[in-house]
């Protein structure tokens, strides 16, 4: 948050043709520069910053320190590549621009991006760099582009000649796939002392793509409640995927053994809803029934339930009262085998189960269960076909108990 | 008014040959450091380790071993404002006999100069130190007239004694008094410190 007047030297130097920064040397800079506005003045509203070439049509000020941040990127528009660039008058240049800012509370600092060859000796640069630093100037340097065998050193001499207390920095940026200002991004440039790293921070999950370390892009800062959100959706997907995995252990176990695959039909339903399956227990015990066969029934619905069903009272309802009608076919069932009867009544189950919308429905109903969930189309799409087959058996076997 | 004499009276110096007279307040006149405004003290080219504050404020400038002093060249520019409008009449500048100021130039009321511009306008008043100066605390008489009204003071040091790269000094004090609430009952308790 340090108040700063900033002026920014843009290289469009012949060097800055060149391709080897995606899409080219100059627009690379160029958004760059972008970049660095926004950053200075988030940062500290009432930073301003100016714009500067250094070649091109010679050293000119494009636009003087200002906050305005639309005068800044209106004035990159039509700036043409050519020419050389001449280091020292565009720093003299800054410097004076600087000098004339019109908030004098404002520490100055120049941003030089660096992209053809330096042809000045080290000693001019010191030289250049001591005036600065008497000045109370600070220096970033982009070193970027042409690499001679002495740029960097020259540079880095220029910037240990103006830096005091850890104020002035130099980025190299080597050529690559990476563009320059995501590079910029996680520098001291960007960053400044440790006040801009929270612009800093988001702007690096935005703009790159590979973003630093915030779960899913989002700062936390930025926007709390979609980080929350996107959290919480993440936790119930992985909630789901993990009740998911354990019915398809569940089931897989299960295939061996009919019973106990529609025992664990039921278990895994009861799964999905068992404070419900609590309540159709007790529906079921207040259910009136006389008969005999009506109250083995009963006693074999009551068992299947309490193992587990889609819980729902109105099912077991709908299952009593269909038990009712198939009361004698049930009893045989019933008699066949005792193991027998939870599949029995599962048949019953079944067969409501047949009505998918009727089933969709009464899953709407319960609590925790959602009917779009793909788990549950599942489990259900399973005991339909469980449901079949075990009505051709039961079927088979009445018929045959028939004859 | 208070015309005072000048500071620098052998018959107050009580202080034996050997050690360094103490700096007599002169009559009339106040330590000008309690009205410096602090937030806004400046000082370019002083080394970080070595800063401005060593040399003005009270308890740090009278320690030997702080001192103020240059970083890139010998050149140094201090900027102090007034927390009220004052009137100047003396300065004392004490430093190293080689490496203090010699030349020194004051500009009243300027604020925000760089060094680019000292040669700009004529100085308020234009001192010529000698290493007596650093090292006796003698005051050095300021051109009264032109200090009248000051706001703030920007003192400028042009050069060191030894010419060397490094200019160093250990304390800078201004006397004076203030033009709003000069209490001439108090101007006497002073005196007779």
């Amino acid at each position: 948050m340090v108040l700063e007047a900033t002026m920014i030297c843009i290289d469009n130097s012949e060097w800055m043709r060149n391709g080897d920064y995606a899409p080219s040397r100059f627009q690379a800079q160029a958004d760059a520069v972008n970049l660095i506005c926004g950053a200075k003045t988030q940062s500290n509203p009432e930073n301003t910053v100016g714009v500067m070439t250094m070649a091109g049509k010679g050293v000119r000020v494009l636009v003087t320190p200002t906050s305005d941040l639309g005068k800044i990127l209106a004035c990159m528009h039509g700036l043409e590549v050519g020419a050389e660039a001449n280091l020292s008058a565009a720093i003299q240049v800054a410097q004076l621009a600087l000098k004339h800012r019109q908030n004098k509370r404002q520490q100055q600092r120049i941003i030089a991006f660096i992209g053809s060859p330096v042809k000045y000796d080290k000693k001019v640069l010191e030289t250049i760099g001591k005036k600065l630093k008497k000045n109370n100037v600070s220096l970033d340097i982009v070193d970027f582009g042409e690499t001679d065998d002495e740029k960097p050193e020259k540079l880095e001499a220029l910037v240990a000649a103006v830096n005091s207390s850890d104020s002035s920095h130099i980025v190299h940026v080597p050529p690559g796939e990476n563009a320059l200002s995501d590079v910029l991004i996680s520098t001291p440039i960007f960053t400044g002392e440790e006040g801009g790293s929270g612009f800093a921070a988001s702007a690096a999950a935005a703009a790159a793509t590979g973003a630093a370390g915030f779960e899913f892009d989002v700062d936390p800062n930025v926007d709390p409640e979609l980080a929350l959100a996107l959290r919480l959706s993440m936790e119930e997907e992985r909630a789901r995927q993990e009740a998911i995995a354990k019915k398809a252990a569940e089931e897989s176990s299960g295939a061996e053994n009919k019973d106990h695959a529609s025992s664990s039909n039921t278990d895994s339903v009861m799964a999905e809803a068992e404070p419900a399956s609590n309540a159709t227990a007790d529906d079921k015990k207040d259910q009136p029934k006389d008969d005999d066969d009506a109250h083995l029934l009963q006693q074999a619905l009551a068992m299947s339930m309490e193992e587990g069903s889609s819980g729902a009272a109105a099912v077991a309802d709908a299952a009593m009262a269909e038990a009712a009608v198939d009361d004698q076919d049930l009893a045989l069932a019933l008699q066949m085998s005792v193991q027998d009867a939870s599949m029995s009544s599962q048949s019953d189950m079944s067969k409501v189960f047949e009505d998918r919308s009727f089933v969709t429905s009464i899953l709407n109903s319960l609590p925790g269960v959602d009917p779009n969930d793909p788990s549950v189309k599942d489990l259900l799409a399973s005991l339909h076909g469980q449901g079949e087959q075990e009505k051709k058996e039961d079927q088979d076997k009445p018929e045959d108990e028939k004859k | 008014m208070a015309a005072a004499a000048p500071a620098a009276a052998p018959a107050a110096a009580a202080a034996p040959a050997p050690t360094v007279p103490a700096p007599q307040v002169p009559r009339g006149q106040v330590d000008l450091v309690d009205f410096v405004d602090w937030s806004g003290v400046e000082c370019l080219n002083q080394d970080s380790s070595h800063t401005v504050v060593n040399a003005l404020k009270q308890g740090y400038r009278d320690d030997e071993g702080l001192y103020l002093a240059s970083d890139s060249d010998e050149q140094l520019l201090i900027y102090i404002p007034f927390m009220q409008v004052v009137k100047l009449h003396s300065a004392l500048f004490k430093g190293p006999e080689e490496e203090g100021p010699k030349t020194i130039k004051l500009f009243s009321n300027k604020e925000h100069m760089g060094f680019s511009n000292v040669s700009d306008y004529p100085p308020s008043d234009s001192l010529n130190l000698s290493s007596n100066h650093l090292v006796e605390n003698k005051l050095v008489q300021l051109k009264y007239v032109k200090f009248q009204n000051v706001r703030s003071l920007t003192i400028f040091v042009d050069n060191n004694q030894s010419g060397s790269d490094v200019s160093k000094i250990q304390k800078i004090a201004l006397y004076g008094t203030t033009v709003d609430t000069t209490n001439m009952k108090d101007l006497k308790k002073i005196e007779e410190h």
